[in-house]
């Protein structure tokens, strides 16, 4: 849509899975983020498991959370 | 349902909700995408919506979209450790409909004690056809009368999620996913894998009503457990409805872990 903008968005590989619904994602530029599996994912019963490679977009509000918007093929 | 001030009456700078596409929904802060909301119909014709947004005004702006643009009933999943989420969409009026349990389930015979599993002894001998190795014609017919059978007690929504598209009409849409209990004259009981992430997943298993309690759904988990083992995959993930007893029965028999599970509320 013109004018607006998406979030950050960074690849990163899954590290923890935490019992909370929650993971935790090493990025590419090795920093560790706090993420949970977005809707989209969730409704279509997309599974993330440890070493999974995804894509986090980051909240704008608080650079150390995001949401897994999408996991990369194997 | 919530009881938000109206956008005249809201923060000036309270998220903008835009319909972006079909079934897409945006929340626009200080030109920021800031929430998003989708909705798609499942194979089974019941339509499923979800959210994501950091914050609750968003959430709610987008879900009062999104009802006011949508048909009920409405459905949604939610992770039922996800408290938030949950209470975001009982806001919004949804109501539990059914409770999932995520298993954790082991492939070594070595843990599951299925390494000896074999289809039983009786008047019909039952063979079991390992994946890929069904015909398709007998395995179309025993995926019909299965679904009959379900959809005349339970209802089919109360079997495992089927998410990919199929053209109108078709229920199996890669026979070579599925394994089979094949009798001389006809298919009795099936079971489907996808393998195509780190862990397979068992989406549906199956036996005809009049075959049921002999056996035949331990010996379709045993050969593809054992497939999947000898394959490199220590674990299989399975969804169970927490109602369904012979299912919990059946995993947690083979050393399935629950962990965790999923909430499917409704909005009628």
């Amino acid at each position: 849509m013109p004018g607006t903008t998406d979030g950050i968005k960074v690849e990163g590989t899954v590290v923890e899975c935490l019992r909370s619904a929650m993971f935790k994602v090493e990025l590419q530029n090795g920093h560790m983020v706090l993420a949970h599996i977005s809707g989209k994912m969730r409704k279509n019963y997309i599974r993330i498991v440890p070493q999974d490679r995804v894509l986090v977009e980051l909240t704008p509000y608080d650079l150390t959370r995001g949401r897994i918007v999408f996991r990369y093929r194997n | 349902m919530n009881s938000l001030p109206s956008p005249s009456q809201a923060d000036e700078h309270a998220p903008a909700i835009t319909r972006v596409a079909q079934g897409q929904w945006h929340a626009i802060e200080d030109d920021l995408v800031v929430g998003r909301g989708y909705a798609s119909r499942r194979p089974d014709g019941r339509l499923f919506v979800g959210i994501d947004s950091w914050h609750a005004p968003s959430f709610d702006r987008l879900a009062d979209a999104l009802l006011a643009d949508l048909p009920r009933p409405l459905y949604a999943v939610v992770d039922e450790a996800d408290l938030d989420a949950t209470a975001d969409w009982r806001r919004a009026g949804f109501t539990n409909l059914r409770r999932e349990r995520d298993y954790l389930v082991p492939t070594d015979p070595r843990v599951t004690g299925l390494g000896a599993a074999q289809p039983p002894l009786g008047a019909t001998r039952t063979t079991i056809l390992s994946l890929g190795q069904a015909q398709e014609g007998p395995l179309r017919s025993l995926d019909g009368v299965i679904r009959a059978e379900v959809e005349a007690t339970v209802g089919w929504h109360t079997m495992p999620a089927e998410i990919l598209p199929r053209p109108a009409g078709d229920t199996v849409v890669d026979p070579s996913k599925y394994a089979v209990a094949a009798q001389p004259d006809r298919y009795v009981g099936l079971v489907r894998v996808v393998t195509l992430t780190r862990r397979p997943r068992i989406g549906l298993i199956a036996v005809r009503a009049e075959q049921q309690r002999r056996g035949i759904a331990r010996a379709l988990l045993g050969n593809v457990l054992a497939s999947l083992h000898d394959a490199g995959f220590e674990a299989a993930s399975a969804e169970v409805d927490e109602s369904n007893a012979a299912a919990v029965a059946l995993f947690e028999g083979i050393g399935a872990r629950h962990q965790g599970g999923n909430l499917e509320l409704v909005l009628r």
